[in-house]
Order: C-alpha cells, then sequence, then structure tokens
C-alpha cells in the first residue's frame, strides 16, 4: 500500500483495507477485477474485436500469474480479441477488458485498439467484400462475380 | 527467495511478437429466436461463441436528452463468429442481443461496426422495428434480410418495406440464414451499401 506501486497481479484481487465500493450482489464477476467497473483509463470501453497478444515478458512470468490473469495471457499466445477471450474463459466481457487493461499496463500483454474510422476506409471495405466474394457456398460454388 | 532472476536465463517461452490481424465487425440483429445464431454459423470459420455482455436500457418515453434517462445495464448472450479474409483482417459477426425488447442500446458492441444486417421473421415483423430504428440513427449502414424459413415468405418485399418503413436506400433481401451463400450475399449487399456511402 504504502510503497507507491501501482497494483497489478495477485495484489489487485487482495488489497487489504480496501473493499470493493458499493453493493454487493454483482460481486462474483467484478470480484476478480477487484471491484473496478470502468474499463479504461480514458473511460471509452475498448471495442469488443479488440486484439489482444501475450508479450515475451508475459508468457515468461505466466507461472507466476494468478487465476484469471493467468489465463488471459497464457489463451493471448495467439492473438485473441476480447470477445473470444471472454467466451472461451467464461467471463464478462466487460471483466476481460479490465483485466486486460492491468496486464496491459504490467507489460504482459499488448492490446490492439482498432481505429473506428477504419469503418469509411474504402479500401478495407473492398478487401472484406473481395474477401467474402472468395467464399464459397455450401455446395462449393462460387458467387458470380459482375 | 528470488522472485526475479532473469539474467543470463533461457526464456522459458520464447515466442515471436505476433502481429494480430486487423479487426473489422458486422452486426447481426433481430428479433428473438429469427435465425441470427443460425446465419452466424453459417458463414463463421469457427463454431459461434457466446458471451455476456452488458447492455443499458433506456426507459422507454425518454426522448428529451437533457433529462436524465432511466438506464439499466442488463447483462445478456451474444453470440458471434468470425471469418479470416487473409492473415492480416479478420471479420467478426456479431448477433446483438436484446433486440426483441424496446430501448437498448447496443453502442458497446455496435461501435465501430461496417454495417448490419437485420433479420426479419414476417410472421413477426414487430419484433425488427427497435433495430431498424437503431440503425437508421447511429447511420450505420444496414440491410434488411427477410429471412425464408423452408422457402416460405408470408409477405412481399414490398410488403415488408412498407410495414418497416424503411428508406427506399435501404436494401431489403430475401435470404436463408442456414445456407452459407445466402448469408454471405447478404452481408455483401451490407458492404456494397457502405462502400457506396464512402464514394459519396
Amino acid at each position: 500500500m504504502a510503497d507507491g506501486r501501482p497494483p497489478d497481479g495477485e495484489d489487485a484481487l487482495r488489497q487489504p483495507g480496501q473493499d470493493p465500493v458499493g453493493p454487493a450482489p454483482a460481486v462474483r464477476p467484478f470480484l476478480v477485477t477487484a471491484g473496478r467497473v470502468a474499463p479504461s483509463a480514458t473511460g471509452r470501453p475498448v471495442p469488443v474485436e479488440t486484439q489482444v497478444v501475450a508479450t515475451a515478458g508475459g508468457l515468461t512470468v505466466l507461472d507466476g500469474l494468478s487465476f484469471e490473469q493467468h489465463d488471459i495471457v497464457a489463451a493471448c499466445r495467439l492473438p485473441q480479441s476480447i470477445a473470444e477471450l471472454a467466451a472461451r474463459l467464461r467471463l464478462h466481457l466487460n471483466v476481460v477488458r479490465v483485466l486486460a487493461e492491468d496486464l496491459r499496463t504490467a507489460g504482459h500483454l499488448t492490446v490492439y485498439v482498432p481505429d473506428i474510422d477504419i469503418t469509411r476506409d474504402a479500401s478495407v471495405l473492398r478487401r472484406v467484400i473481395d474477401g467474402l466474394r472468395a467464399i464459397p457456398d455450401s455446395r462449393g460454388v462460387l458467387r458470380d462475380t459482375e | 527467495m528470488t522472485p526475479n532472476d532473469p539474467a543470463g536465463r533461457t526464456p522459458a517461452a520464447p515466442v515471436a511478437p505476433v502481429r494480430p490481424p486487423l479487426p473489422v465487425k458486422m452486426v447481426i440483429a433481430g428479433g428473438f429466436g429469427v435465425g441470427k445464431t443460425t446465419a452466424v454459423g453459417a458463414i463463421s470459420e469457427i463454431e459461434p461463441l457466446t458471451t455476456e455482455a452488458a447492455i443499458t436500457e433506456v426507459a422507454a418515453g425518454v426522448d428529451d436528452l437533457s433529462h436524465t434517462p432511466t438506464k439499466t445495464t442488463t447483462t445478456v448472450a451474444m453470440d458471434f463468429g468470425c471469418l479470416t479474409i487473409d492473415p492480416t483482417l479478420k471479420l467478426y459477426l456479431f448477433g446483438t442481443p436484446g433486440q426483441e425488447r424496446f430501448g437498448f442500446m447496443w453502442d458497446d458492441i455496435v461501435e465501430g461496426a461496417l454495417g448490419g444486417l437485420v433479420i426479419v421473421d414476417t410472421r413477426r415483423l414487430d419484433d425488427c422495428y427497435a433495430a431498424v430504428d437503431y440503425f437508421e440513427h447511429r447511420q450505420i449502414p444496414f440491410a434488411v434480410a427477410v429471412n425464408a424459413f423452408d422457402g416460405q415468405v408470408e409477405h412481399s418485399i414490398d410488403e415488408v418495406r412498407w410495414a418497416l418503413d424503411v428508406a427506399d436506400r435501404v436494401p431489403v433481401v430475401v435470404f436463408d440464414a442456414r445456407e452459407r451463400g445466402s448469408v454471405r450475399d447478404a452481408l455483401l449487399v451490407v458492404l456494397e451499401r457502405a462502400l457506396a456511402r464512402t464514394e459519396g
């Protein structure tokens, strides 16, 4: 407490004398985040498709991480979206958001927040269109191209 | 105890830095049981996954933004899948939950979506009003896809368009949520509309 270090890893789960604020009902999902529900310092939740990848450092200290932190870093050996992590680890989306931010701060994860302006980028749209057109239907028939 | 002794040791798990793909997403909306998860599953390269998402329900009838709306947050199940376009680009498809009730805000899920597909069951047109309103209000490119259950559509496209009161520019198509090629083509209709908007 007095050493001024930001809480990370296991410490964040049990800070003595600092109870999660607020009423208790939703305890279980947010116990692992020490009661925090605000996803990021900027106040905007990262998009659900945000990609998360373990850092080499994160994998090196993997065995020293606790439960959910361990599972998230382990799952992120390959890039995952926040949504995939939540589904595969059976965690609430916002719990994953909070923990991913913690793990990023600790240097264990890299979080690639996508640029929202991409939705108006014609070249990206064309790539998605071309990619979808290349998908055969369930009988293996390709779409006619105009 | 020496908690940290990395000096000179071979890293336990050396990994090359993995650059993730650029993720993009589309949203599949519609009433309960209308075929959202079926459509996601028809084209996803993975079995649809389910996660719990928090959505905010705004009290009905609160139109004046200067008032403090009554908001409650509800946790709902959300199904999604994905499709690797190429190693640098991955499309996620999210079935938005909660649309069978009025007034949900899906911003948390929908923010940044390339577009939306509203699936309609012509026997229960009411169920998709909220989704249509939402996409129109947020100015997200979308199309209405009438799910032809067993090849049957009870109303013509014109009737659906009239009943939903969608703008002429909004495409309305008939599709089969179970059929990969049909879902693909419906998504392409949305994307082509999104592309047309960028061009102007």
